[in-house]
């Protein structure tokens, strides 16, 4: 009996089912293990080719995954692969992932369980992204590209089946969001003036890496118009300046994408951090554009100092810090970036792809088993 | 509310109805599936000071009733 099987023995761990494709997805949807989309079925067969790509004991957990703190062993994390429609070879990326969004930091109890929207965001950076063919160009966070679309598909059916993610139960997001399905793209480092968002965030320019953002969708701003870098960061300020998001009260990091050309024409003026301090300084609104209640019950409680005694046009800043926004370059052609706002109680998190004995990974090849 | 819980001190959870679900779900994952849960009316949010007010004072007395019927 192969190590798969002898797993897959275990009480529980395997279901039986009619070999048919209908059938099967009938009884997942019944079980309840499924995002609403049809599923690829996870045979024994198809698991195995996935877990070739695991340099890790498949029947230890690597994460526990919120709200139901359920264990995120590799074997249940290959199920979920297959049935997102995973290439083996995206599996270890798949795995670091999931380990970045279950730190603490990141706050996963609280982005599952939230009235708030807002979902895992993944960035990619490193030569993983073309190795794995991740898409950083035109409509990297639409469809078109399997690694995009399967491994934030995995990811969701991992919240879901194995982190209780079930809606109205462990996942109270008033709205949800189609971000909710499958949210990952990779930074277009080619196209970008300044550092990948791995490196600058400390990680070696060779890492292949994950930043993980509890996000809301992506938000456009489109400026035709600038020619400089004070006008395009004056637009992308002026989206990120609203009422009604979370990061106005907490010390969060939001995410600012621009696009290769927007980025070009800011970087002939500014560094990435003096980017981020006009941003700082520019996303505002006029208290007076708040609401009464939330000048007297949000504003004035949350920052009592600052709006105490404030006139009525006193700032109110979308982002408390500028060294904690999030700066990264993705898309294709085109005059447009885009405001992510955060869950706000969240810290993003990088990290590098290791092989298990804790090296940098150059290639997912590398946990190719022989 | 579930280690106090585990460590014997007599706890309750107040939640609002749209919350119940996850609340039992919470307490059955964290290993006190008989942790008692006060439903409130929803919302919370949104609520003035004196709806808050409300709130509390009709949960309270229900409160205590609780846990003094946990504690016997």
């Amino acid at each position: 009996m192969s190590a798969l099987a002898q797993l897959l023995d275990a009480p529980g761990a395997a279901v039986e089912a009619e070999d048919d494709f209908d059938a099967i997805n009938a009884l997942m949807r019944e079980k309840g293990w499924s995002d609403g989309l049809p599923i690829v079925p996870p045979t024994e067969a198809r698991v195995a080719a996935m877990l070739q790509y695991c340099d890790r004991p498949w029947n230890e957990p690597i994460a526990k995954i919120a709200p139901r703190w359920g264990e995120a062993t590799p074997l249940r994390l290959a199920a979920n692969a297959v049935m997102a429609g995973c290439r083996p070879e995206y599996f270890p990326l798949y795995l670091l992932a999931i380990e970045a969004m279950c730190e603490e930091p990141f706050n996963l109890y609280g982005i599952q369980a939230t009235t708030h929207l807002c979902a895992p965001l993944v960035i990619v950076n490193g030569p993983v992204v073309q190795e794995l063919d991740i898409n950083c160009g035109h409509n990297a966070f639409g469809p078109g590209h399997q690694a995009n679309a399967t491994i934030g598909r995995a990811i969701r059916l991992a919240l879901v089946n194995i982190g209780g993610a079930i809606p109205a139960l462990g996942d109270m997001s008033t709205f949800g969001s189609p971000a909710k399905y499958s949210y990952l793209a990779a930074e277009n480092e080619a196209e970008s003036p300044w550092q990948p968002l791995h490196v600058e965030r400390g990680l070696p320019k060779e890492a292949s890496a994950v930043t993980v953002i509890g996000a809301e969708c992506l938000h456009n701003v489109n400026d035709h118009e600038s020619l400089s870098a004070e006008g395009i960061l004056m637009t992308i300020a002026g989206t990120m300046g609203t009422t009604g998001n979370n990061d106005t009260y907490y010390a969060a990091q939001p995410l600012v994408i621009m696009g290769p050309e927007h980025a070009k024409t800011v970087a002939q003026g500014f560094s990435k951090a003096e980017a981020k301090r006009f941003l700082q300084e520019h996303a505002t609104l006029p208290m007076s554009k708040f609401s009464h209640e939330n000048i007297e019950r949000r504003l004035k409680v949350t920052y009592k100092e600052r709006y105490a005694n404030a006139a009525p046009d006193a700032p109110v800043y979308a982002l408390q810090n500028a060294e904690d926004l999030l700066i990264a370059v993705i898309g294709g052609a085109g005059k447009h970036s885009a405001v992510v706002p955060t869950f706000g109680a969240t810290k993003a998190v990088t990290r590098a792809l290791k092989t298990a004995d804790g090296r940098l990974a150059k290639s997912v090849a590398e946990f190719r088993k022989a | 509310m579930a280690n106090l819980q585990k460590r014997g001190l007599t706890t309750a959870v107040i939640c609002s109805g749209p919350f119940l679900k996850l609340g039992q779900a919470q307490a059955r994952t964290f290993g006190v599936p008989d942790l008692p849960l006060l439903v409130i009316q929803h919302p919370l949010g949104g609520q003035s000071i004196e709806g808050v007010k409300a709130r509390a004072d009709h949960a309270v007395p229900l409160f205590v009733k609780l846990l003094k019927e946990k504690m016997q």
